[in-house]
């Protein structure tokens, strides 16, 4: 009797490994359209920078062009740019640099729509070079020489931080970068096991409320109204489907100028998609979400970017940006 | 035998446990570590509450309890059927040998980037990294197993001219059952470290996916809640894994061993 249960059992696997197999295929959808809906998958990280697309969700600004969205909110933008090639996204989110180190390796991506940008006014920005309240390091160009925090080297943190210190009159060449997430920074500050970090909201909150200090507006140094992020997707996807694209961003725009206008809808957006506790939603600085890639702002990240070999050629933005 | 000397185990196993909470209270409530970094457990059990009232954090468990069960079962039918067939041929077997010592040591997580471009944030991920591990668990136990058959035992079936299937089903199978049942306590365990890994690393969905989450929004008491869920988890699996094991095996020597001596 219990023989013939274990029997049955191990065929009852076998039975189950065949039927996922074959269930895990069919489960990649690609932007199938039906009814005249467009399903769509976009790669996010689930940060404050894309509250408006979590809104304009919500709002039904992509409903009522025929687009049914699905977020897929990845940790960390590296899945991001090969999901979208791949087709697994049909868009994706990232910062410029990304996109540019993409752009340079001939990865056939092209931006379609503005993502954030800097609010443009110094000590209130949404990402900062911050110290302990106590470090010796009273301004940018103090930070040469010393060991800071990026979450991702060779990006855009080291060349904005590299840009504060040389607009402060320092020297950026022996800044020591060191990797490491940015839920890690405030401890090893504390720790001292860095000399100050390049965070962005909401850690850049949490540091200053325990009693940090910021040195360096770095995306405000870096350029005026810094665009730090786009919207992209594939070149295949803009021949295969140029009306989609032209669709999905009409209604990013529509959902970036209303979060621009609308900041106490961020803030309660801000609990659906993440777990930023609500005193701190209430008080982080939101960023800019301008519906305008401002280009001068990319091409000075793109020639610092060059300047410090974090491209191996000089990006060419008339293929990237829209 | 002595069992009054030791104690009552489950009692016990509930006492280290309260106690690690105390400890856990008590470190940064004396500031031995700032409770920024490791909150005292009554906030971690007061995020806990918030959690479970909350809609995501039951569909996250779903997912991760999904994903294990779907990656574990296909890990153990394959490594079982793989096992049987590789254990009983000497030339697979040595075919194998040095293959399976090659591949088995390779961390599952370092095969992440693949996942990723195979299957993106979704389920598959989870699943191709949580069969990897669990496959090896199962298909050397599996081998062991099949190795372990009594020559007489086999040699007997034969001369009674049993089929293969007969040998299979009357000879090699209850040998190698309770080496199977090893193998899969083993994997169950490791199945859920790596489901909970890819939902963490990757972002496919599931309770990594919500750490991860928590970590990012700067809400410790939260990421630690999620982690006593895990673990708890780990150990409620650990448990249920023995029960079935001695339930099934009742009538196996490694079970039924010393109550008959």
């Amino acid at each position: 009797m219990r023989r013939r249960l274990i029997a049955g059992l191990v065929l009852a696997l076998v039975a189950g490994t065949v039927a996922a197999c074959g269930s895990d295929k069919d489960s990649s959808g690609s932007g199938s359209s039906s009814g005249g809906v467009d399903k769509v998958k976009v790669g996010v990280i689930p940060i404050i920078d894309v509250a408006p697309i979590y809104l304009g969700q919500s709002k039904g600004f992509f409903k009522s062009r025929n687009i049914e969205l699905t977020m897929e909110a990845g940790q960390g933008g590296a899945a991001i740019v090969p999901g979208v090639v791949s087709g697994e996204f049909q868009f994706g989110f990232s910062n410029v640099t990304s996109l540019m180190i993409a752009q340079t390796k001939n990865v056939p991506i092209k931006a379609v729509a503005a993502g954030v940008a800097s609010t443009n006014v110094q000590a209130k920005d949404f990402g900062a070079v911050v110290v302990k309240g106590d470090s010796p390091i009273k301004s940018a160009k103090d930070l040469a020489g010393k060991k800071v925090s990026v979450n991702t080297l060779k990006n855009i943190g080291d060349t904005v931080t590299r840009e504060s210190v040389r607009k402060d009159g320092g020297d950026p060449s022996n800044i020591q970068f060191v990797e490491m997430p940015f839920p890690n920074m405030q401890a090893a500050l504390e720790k001292g096991d860095i000399d100050a970090a390049w965070v962005v909201e909401p850690q850049l909150s949490t540091i200053k409320a325990a009693g940090g200090r910021e040195v360096a507006s770095t995306f405000v140094d870096t350029a005026p109204n810094l665009t730090v992020a786009a919207y992209f997707t594939s070149q295949k996807l803009l021949t295969e489907n140029a009306d989609l694209a032209k669709r999905f961003t009409e209604a990013i725009n529509e959902s970036l100028t209303y979060a621009d206008s609308h900041p106490d809808e961020v803030r309660q957006v801000l609990a659906t998609y993440t777990k930023i506790d609500e005193k701190t939603r209430g008080t982080v600085i939101l960023p800019k979400w301008p519906i305008v890639i401002n280009k001068e702002s990319v091409q000075t990240l793109a020639d610092l970017g060059t300047k410090d070999g974090i491209f191996a050629s000089s990006p060419d933005l008339s293929k990237l940006l829209p | 035998m002595t069992s009054a000397r030791r104690g009552n185990p489950v009692l016990l196993g509930v006492a280290g446990l309260a106690g690690l909470l105390v400890i856990l209270e008590l470190v940064p409530r004396l500031g031995l570590v700032p409770d920024r970094y490791l909150p005292p457990t009554s906030r971690i059990a007061a995020a806990l509450a918030d959690e479970a009232g909350t809609a995501a954090f039951w569909r996250a468990l779903a997912d991760t309890l999904f994903a294990w069960a779907l990656g574990l079962l296909i890990a153990v039918a394959a490594g079982v059927l793989a096992g049987l067939v590789i254990g009983s041929v000497p030339v697979l077997r040595a075919l194998t040998a040095s293959t399976v010592e090659f591949l088995r040591p390779i961390p599952s997580v370092a095969l992440i980037p693949l996942a990723v471009l195979l299957y993106g944030t979704r389920l598959g991920s989870t699943l191709l990294l949580v069969c990897y591990a669990a496959f090896w668990q199962v298909l050397v136990q599996v081998l062991y197993g099949v190795a372990d058959v009594d020559p007489v035992a086999d040699e007997t079936a034969r001369s009674y001219r049993f089929s293969t299937w007969g040998r299979v089903r009357y000879v090699l199978w209850p040998t190698a059952l309770p080496y199977v049942f090893t193998g899969v306590r083993l994997a169950a365990s490791v199945a859920l470290v790596l489901a909970i890994t890819a939902e963490l690393v990757i972002g496919a969905p599931g309770l990594g996916k919500e750490i991860a989450t928590a970590q990012n929004s700067d809400a410790v008491p939260t990421m630690y809640a999620l982690i006593v869920v895990t673990g708890a988890l780990g150990v409620l699996i650990n448990v249920l894994t023995r029960t079935g094991e001695r339930h099934l095996l009742a009538w196996h020597q490694s079970v039924r061993g010393e109550v008959a001596t």
